[in-house]
């Protein structure tokens, strides 16, 4: 009848990869580092994957569409410091709403230039990194911007207060981003379409699909989302550094990666990759919690990176290798095995 | 409308498509009538192609009328030629490789219940689909786990998914096999009583005869004739195609065999194909014959170095070959021309000149310094030798029409003098004056000596060119047949394997029969 | 006709070549007469200096050497090489930590690290079809971490009173070491590198390999072209040329500091591009990456001296990035060159 899937247990280990990864770290933290399993270490662990985890949904979507933005770390500081600079003259509200158009502004911009412009977004994305580094710098005059206005501390309150344990407002603003999203490419045409986008452009484009405004929209939603995840960090930090979003492309890159995103797309999931940039930050609270320095977590971080970039290359290697086999050979040799190893056990 | 446009599908009047430079697509008629198999034949670059992309709405600057249905539309757009419900099976496969076979079906338009997705009315539709072409495989695979035949039919099941009202197959049997295209001719069938227009596109004209109505001939950008399929033979359509009379195809001369050159035993490669043993002479063409997907291609790869075999010796004039790449099997003089020509076996960006260099780029150089004009007088002879067309070495090979790319592959190949020559489908798709060059090419390869391992899925070609035949099956070989037990029925029969399946293709050897015979022996 | 015969001359490769070359020197000499021009009028001063071309040079060096090397990885289709910025920073570490036993010394092991790098970065991309970019930004982050790892966050400077004088005031000479008190060593050393590569990308078997390889990966191999040490050899010539400007960077600011090699992958990009070296591959010349790298240096120095901050410079630089791709997309793409 039907022929089956590769349903095997390697394959299903492969393909919930990030989950079983996920509860090994969590047990292993949870066991064996010190002052990790509690109410207030899990809550700040939260916090501080709340940025990235809405910076790493958009920045999925553009992988799922088979592009790259190398300029999501930039638009993070970008919105932080546009957000705390205009917000003496504009009030907190406008400043965020500001803050986050002008993030969708830029994605719009590398999506047009892309589609329209058809260059790489390598190098549009590398392009206007370097256009917003320059602005930031501009903007800022260089330094950290911080408020210390009460108003802002009522903000920063309100935002860092638990909710329920576990959660806090901002906390839950990501979970939910997080939770339209994957909804909206699970079980949407709209959200199967940026996976048919990737998958083969021609395909969507002979589908009628508008391959362009999909990817366009990919774009701003990966600039809104690190703009956003860029906004909500500096009102409850109160303060905005140049140095904001420095680690998250690389953080954003290897999680998305880790969490089975395909780099040359039409794969993957938005909650896959906020569970691995989860499974990254236990692991780098440990190596802190552990007592070891800051030098240690960058070099584990680029390790996982280069790691998962290098079993993504050798399991593809290795898959095109036996593509097309016959499985009727391979039983043939399996007999051929039985009939070798026979006459060895019988004597 | 007068009562002839009665219907009529499909007509196109007086429909001109230009290029920069050029008329791809000149002042061309061309009706289709619903329930009917149109056949458009035509060299490579007979704007066959152009005429087809122009209805799939690949243009926006055609000139000209198009009516479907007898209305006058304007097909600017592949979603309007959707629309208007025009289904074109293309020959490259137009799937998206990460994305399951459901999705792949239902691009587009998969089914939604209110605003979500309808998961098991998208698994429902797509088995539907699936079981029109008698494809029976899990829905929810992705396109990369399946083989190539396989995405063929899922590439037709899609089509046909659309209910086109006019449907267009460029070289749909191409990837498929003998089984497959029975098959494929049985849906036709049906598609035909429904009333549906079909435009079948081929090179295989066995295969128009088989299933077609009526056939329109097409060269260089203008209709030559249509005609209804009873009344023209296979030499006239050849004629209108080429514009001269094709004298026999295939002329055996003498040929001096020598010792033996290449030497296989107990060669495998773990799933591909087992314990493969041949020999093959200086200056013997020997033919491998398979379905698609026997390991053909496979084998190949292994005698060339590009893949490593599990098991087994290969041997060179008395000595064992072995290497970890390619360079160092083609610096032992075992070449390989590649099945697929526009990826692995031409760099389009770059010239003739550069393309046919490729593989003796080492030899071509003194201490590393690289000397192309040392290559010159070889490029000339070769251009000259194959008929190449423009004869500028200086021309990007990506702007040559097909068949001459063909040959500039064949020529590229020919450039590093190899003892062994594997051809992989050396005249897939290229026209008949490209193809009877190449030929000729090959004979006289094979006459200066040089061992010929030729691949094909064309029939007349290996029962042609071949001075003895090797069967290959599910990856074994399975019978060595002499040049003079071969014609196309026998070879067909026994790459099948079963001989009970020549009832099935009893029709189509009938026509191929034609061939056999018009091919001297 | 002309139709036709305009299509064969665009259809020469020479021609594009020239064209393409001479492009990037003309927007330079552009640049040239708008300084001189914005001197004339008064608006800046000492645009056409002596030294001012010095200071532009110089800096046209630095970015230019690692360019040089790096437009084999971009001529052989693999985009760019992310891991510069470390591997410039990790070999001016070695190179400083090594000082002490000698000058010689300190240069070979800074140039066996930046092998290394290079060789790794060729396998993986080479052997195993890693994407080039996420790949080489991998091993950037992982050097960044070694870096941090060995030497504790710190940044180190050569022992200016200890035993190894000698080789640290040699060191100390390699940015700073002029000829006729005149041109600076890593100019001479960019001068011999283009020549070199230029000569390597037309003239050699490996020039010819590297240009098959990025016009049709796939059916250069089928060529029998080893490819896998083709790209190899790419990137290898790459963090060669980094560790070059690594060494001389770190001279010039005589501290080992993670951060020395920091933006010189844009940097380089940029030169290429704008260079007329296509990403798509097999296309452009090491000439015209000279004509880049002068494009920048002279477009940052009359920003600079027309009181442009570094950061608007940034900004500028950006969009004139972004800019030259695009139109040279667009222009490859109406000769119907488009097939990336």
């Amino acid at each position: 009848m039907h022929r089956p899937g590769k349903k095997n247990l390697l394959a299903l280990g492969d393909k919930f990869r990030i989950y079983i990864l996920f509860v090994l770290v969590f047990a292993f933290m949870s066991l064996f580092a010190p002052r990790f399993f509690n109410v207030f270490n899990l809550t700040s662990l939260l916090k501080s994957i709340s940025m990235n985890a809405s910076v790493a949904i958009g920045f999925t979507i553009v992988m799922i569409c088979g592009q790259l933005d190398l300029s999501i770390g930039t638009v993070i500081t970008f919105a932080g410091v546009l957000v705390l600079g205009l917000q003496p003259s504009l009030g907190f509200t406008a400043a965020a709403v500001v803050a986050v158009i002008a993030g969708g502004l830029v994605g719009w911009l590398n999506g047009l230039l892309v589609t329209k412009g058809k260059i790489n977004s390598f190098i549009v994305t590398l392009g206007t990194m370097t256009i917003l580094q320059g602005a930031i710098y501009q903007f800022s005059g260089g330094n950290s911007i911080s408020v210390s206005t009460p108003e802002a501390f009522v903000v920063s309150d309100f935002l860092g207060k638990s909710l329920i344990p576990l959660v806090t407002p901002r906390i839950l603003i990501s979970l939910i981003l997080v939770a339209i999203m994957e909804f909206v490419l699970r079980r949407t045409r709209a959200g199967r379409n940026f996976y048919i986008v990737g998958g083969n452009r021609s395909t969507a484009w002979l589908a009628g699909i508008h391959t362009d405004r999909y990817t366009i929209v990919a774009f701003v939603l990966s600039s809104v989302g690190a703009a956003i995840g860029g906004v909500f960090s500096v009102l409850e930090s109160t303060s905005a550094t140049l140095k904001l979003g420095e680690n998250s492309l690389m953080y954003v890159i290897s999680a998305t990666i880790i969490g089975g995103t395909a780099m040359s797309g039409g794969k993957g999931g938005v909650l896959r990759s906020v569970i691995a940039i989860l499974t990254l930050e236990m692991l780098y609270t440990g190596i802190i919690l552990f007592g070891l320095g800051n030098e240690v977590k960058i070099f584990i971080a680029g390790l996982i990176l280069a790691y998962v970039v290098l079993y993504e290359a050798y399991a593809t290697w290795k898959h095109e290798k036996s593509l097309g086999q016959r499985p009727e050979l391979m039983k043939e040799l399996a007999e051929r095995a039985a009939l070798a190893a026979r006459p060895a056990s019988a004597e | 409308m007068s009562e002839d446009d009665i219907g009529l599908a499909l007509q196109m009047r007086n429909v001109r498509k230009r290029f920069p430079g050029t008329i791809a697509v000149d002042d061309v008629s061309f009706e289709v009538y619903a329930g009917e198999v149109h056949a458009l034949v035509g060299e490579n670059g007979a704007g066959k192609s152009t005429l087809m992309k122009m209805l799939a709405g690949s243009f926006d600057d055609y000139e000209g009328q198009i009516f479907i249905n007898s209305k006058e539309v304007k097909l600017h757009a592949p979603t309007t030629a959707k629309k208007y419900g025009i289904g074109m099976i293309y020959q490259e496969l137009s799937l998206a490789r990460p994305i399951s076979i459901v999705e792949n079906l239902l691009a587009g338009r998969l089914p939604r219940k209110g605003l979500l997705l309808d998961k098991a009315a998208a698994r429902k539709q797509a088995l539907a689909l699936l079981k029109r072409v008698g494809l029976e495989i899990d829905p929810d695979l992705p396109i990369e786990d399946i083989s190539p035949h396989e995405a063929q039919l899922v590439e037709i099941a899609k089509v046909l998914g659309n209910n086109p009202c006019i449907l267009v197959m460029d070289e749909p049997t191409s990837a498929l096999s003998r089984e497959e295209v029975e098959r494929l001719f049985a849906i036709i069938d049906t598609l035909r009583k429904r009333g549906i227009a079909i435009v079948y596109i081929s090179h295989h004209l066995p295969e128009i005869f088989r299933i077609a109505d009526r056939v329109t001939v097409m060269r260089d950008g203008k209709k030559i004739a249509t005609k209804a399929i009873g009344e023209i033979s296979r030499e006239e359509i050849v004629q209108m195609m080429v514009g001269r009379s094709v004298k026999e195809f295939y002329k055996r001369d003498e040929r001096q065999i020598g010792d033996t050159r290449l030497k296989v035993s107990g060669l495998s490669r773990f799933g591909f194909f087992h314990d493969v043993a041949f020999e093959a002479k200086q200056g013997e063409t020997l033919g491998i014959c398979g379905l698609s997907g026997a390991g053909r291609t496979e084998l190949a790869r292994v005698l060339v170095g590009l893949d490593r075999a599990d098991e087994g010796r290969i041997e060179l004039d008395g000595h064992e070959v072995q290497g970890r790449s390619m360079a160092e099997f083609l610096e032992k003089g075992i070449a390989y021309l590649t099945e697929d020509r526009k990826i692995e076996g031409l760099a389009l960006r770059l010239a003739v000149d550069e393309n046919i260099l490729a593989p003796i780029v080492d030899r071509l150089s003194s201490s590393a310094v690289y000397s192309k004009s040392k290559g010159k007088s070889l490029i000339e002879r070769l251009v000259a030798e194959l008929a190449i067309y423009p004869p500028d070495p200086g021309r990007t090979v990506g702007n040559l029409s097909g068949g001459n790319q063909q040959k500039v592959l064949l020529a590229k190949w020919l450039a590093s003098a190899p003892k062994v020559l594997i051809l992989d489908e050396p005249t897939r798709g290229v026209d008949i004056g490209a193809k009877m060059t190449i030929h000729a090419s090959i004979e006289k390869l094979a006459r200066e000596g040089c061992t010929v391992i030729l691949i094909s899925s064309d029939l007349p070609e290996l029962v042609g060119l071949s001075d003895r035949v090797l069967i290959m099956r599910k990856g074994h070989f399975t019978r060595e047949m002499q040049y003079q037990e071969c014609s196309e029925e026998s070879l067909l029969l026994a790459a099948n394997g079963d001989a009970a399946y020549g009832a099935v293709v009893g029709s189509a050897g009938e026509a191929n029969g034609a061939t056999a015979a018009g091919s001297a022996r | 006709m002309s139709d036709a015969l305009d299509k064969r001359s665009l259809d020469s490769n020479s021609v594009g070549k020239i064209v393409n070359a001479a492009g990037s020197y003309g927007i330079a000499l552009l640049l040239l007469a708008l300084g001189a021009l914005l001197q004339f009028t008064g608006v800046i001063h000492s645009f056409l200096s002596v030294q001012n071309m010095l200071n532009i040079v110089d800096t046209v060096a630095l970015v230019g050497i690692v360019a040089v090397g790096m437009s084999f990885v971009t001529y052989s289709g693999h985009f760019a090489d992310m891991s510069v910025p470390t591997t410039m920073g990790f070999t001016g570490y070695v190179c400083i930590e090594l000082l002490r036993y000698g000058f010689i010394p300190a240069i070979i092991g800074a140039l066996v690290v930046g092998l290394l790098i290079g060789l790794l970065n060729g396998f993986v991309v080479g052997k195993l079809r890693a994407n080039p970019i996420i790949w080489t930004l991998a091993v950037n982050y992982v050097t960044m971490g070694v870096i941090r790892l060995i030497w504790v966050n710190k940044q180190i400077y050569p022992d200016m009173r200890g035993s190894g004088q000698e080789a640290v005031a040699l060191f100390d000479n390699i940015y700073r070491f002029r000829f006729f008190n005149l041109i600076g060593l890593p100019v001479v050393i960019l001068i011999i590198l283009v020549i070199a590569g230029q000569f390597v990308m037309t003239k050699t078997t490996f020039g010819v390999k590297v240009k098959l390889t990025g016009s049709a990966f796939r059916a250069a191999k089928f060529s029998g072209i080893n490819v896998e040490r083709v790209i190899m050899a790419a990137f290898v010539l790459t963090a060669f040329t980094a560790t070059i400007s690594g060494l001389a960077v770190t001279s010039l600011s005589r501290v080992g500091a993670w951060y020395n090699g920091a933006g010189y992958d844009f940097k380089a990009v940029t030169a290429i591009v704008i260079g007329g070296m296509t990403l798509a591959g097999g296309r452009g010349s090491i000439l015209g990456v000279l004509g880049g790298s002068l494009i920048i240096g002279i477009l940052n120095n009359v920003m600079t001296l027309l009181g442009v901050g570094t950061f608007s410079q940034d900004m500028v630089r950006g969009a004139i990035f972004i800019a030259v791709v695009g139109v040279s997309a667009k222009s490859l793409r109406s000769l119907g060159r488009d097939d990336a």
